[in-house]
């Protein structure tokens, strides 16, 4: 047995400065998931249109993200692009930015299937009563399709929100980097680490649990 | 004449299901198709407002070539209503959204017009006390009966039933085509694909018997159940009765 002992006041000193790198984690995954869910309803249903062009430039998209790391995706944000823009991107513009065009190609993907799992018969009917295909898919396809986007969609936000851990790389204050700093200051991992871990499992668990209570509300009807 | 139809011919890939239907329907009418399955007659029903496209020929609705270039489909689709199996009700929306969808948002009416509307004609398919539930809490004829009461919402000039009555179960049929019949009865033109040889015989004006694509006889019920000249009529008849 090694002579460990778990030291409780290290946890209670880190809380206040964790928090302002969770703060910052919520604020990344909140903006990106939002930017990214526009992103993913329209390449989503780009994808569904029958002029072969379009489709071509949503799955252009969808496929280059989904076939490259998100690591690789922020440090071209963050480090690429601005040689070739000569201007800086600051860290948690590309950190936002690496969220929303990553989970948009996975959102479109959630988007296209569930709006094709709708029955046929939903848009013959909306279309025989004279409904135009967009009223067709607002009014119609549309709602139904949510519902069922709820549990994947779930799924892409705790993976997005724990895919913020990989932006220490880029060195936004987000919560594991926050963790980091602290470690090298107290050298206290094993505390630090746990009380990281357990702030990124409230996050999921209150996602999960509110998506469940919206998949609920919507399901009543 | 509301609907004409001329030399239609439809593929399904290399099928062809419609082999040159020519077929005139006068304003008031209630036209009965009938035939077995695969023979084309819900085909031919969806592609007078245009669910199928057509391969050849030319279908002409209120004098609108529907398949012409400068025709707005929507516009003729409200004119033709089409109640189907499956009844086809939207699930996230009441019985009364149902009926109110197309008068709000293809006619543009106000929302208290819609909603008249929609009760007086859920009364009239006798579901009034059902206007706030949704449709997986009703029974299959009641789900029916909103679906004809969401096509009429529109105030279309025809009404188009593909085989309404086929996935309900059987005590529940008589309730849908007694709606059927009360709307034949106030002069609505009418063209049922149906099983439904009783309703065919006291509704229709005229009974078409369709058999591989093609219409083979036509005429008023009494001659067609009681004195089919044609073989496969007579064959098809005989195994429906």
């Amino acid at each position: 047995m090694s002579n460990f002992d778990f030291k409780t006041e290290v946890i209670w000193e880190s809380i206040p400065i964790l928090m302002s790198g969770l703060k910052l984690t919520i604020i990344i995954t909140a903006s990106g998931l939002l930017v990214g869910f526009f992103l993913g309803a329209i390449f989503g249903l780009l994808k569904l249109i029958r002029f072969r062009p379009v489709r071509f430039i949503a799955n252009v998209y969808i496929e280059t993200i989904r076939g490259t790391p998100i690591m690789v995706q922020v440090m071209f944000i963050y480090f690429g692009l601005p040689m070739a823009l000569g201007t800086r991107i600051d860290p948690l513009t590309s950190a936002i930015s690496a969220i929303a065009i990553n989970s948009g190609a996975y959102i479109a993907e959630i988007v296209r299937g569930s709006v094709q799992s709708i029955d046929k018969g939903q848009t013959e009917a909306g279309r025989s009563i004279g409904l135009t295909r967009a009223q067709n898919m607002l009014y119609v396809v549309w709602p139904q399709a949510f519902r069922r986007m709820i549990p994947p969609l779930g799924n892409q936000f705790i993976i997005s929100l724990k895919d913020t851990s990989l932006f220490v790389v880029i060195g936004v204050g987000e919560l594991t980097r926050t963790g980091q700093e602290i470690i090298a200051t107290n050298f206290r991992a094993f505390e630090v680490w746990t009380t990281v871990a357990i702030m990124y499992l409230c996050i999921t668990f209150v996602i999960s649990k509110a998506l469940n209570l919206l998949e609920y509300k919507l399901g009543l009807k | 004449m509301i609907i004409q139809i001329k030399d239609l011919h439809k593929y399904f890939g290399d099928l062809e299901v419609l082999k040159g239907i020519n077929l005139e329907i006068e304003a008031g009418e209630v036209v009965v198709i009938i035939g077995a399955s695969g023979s084309g007659k819900s085909t031919l029903l969806r592609c007078i407002n245009k669910l199928e496209e057509i391969t050849s020929g030319q279908i002409i609705v209120d004098g609108h070539d529907i398949n012409g270039k400068n025709v707005n489909i929507n516009e003729i689709r409200a004119e033709t209503g089409m109640v189907f199996q499956q009844f086809n009700l939207f699930p996230h929306k009441t019985v009364l959204e149902n009926v109110t969808l197309g008068p709000l948002k293809v006619r543009k009416m106000s929302k208290a017009e819609a909603k008249k509307i929609g009760l007086q004609l859920l009364e009239k398919v006798g579901l009034s006390d059902k206007a706030d539930v949704y449709p997986a809490q009703l029974s299959g004829g009641q789900m029916q009966r909103v679906a004809i009461a969401r096509s009429l919402a529109l105030s279309p000039k025809v009404m188009l039933f593909d085989e309404p009555t086929s996935a309900l179960d059987p005590e529940l049929v008589g309730e849908v085509l007694e709606v059927m019949k009360q709307l034949a009865n106030e002069g609505m033109t009418m063209i049922v694909v149906t099983h439904e040889m009783g309703f065919a015989r006291e509704v229709a004006d005229r009974v078409i018997f369709i058999d591989k694509g093609v219409i083979e006889e036509e005429g008023p019920p009494e001659q067609i159940f009681d004195n089919p000249k044609n073989e496969r009529t007579k064959a098809f008849l005989a195994k429906v009765k």
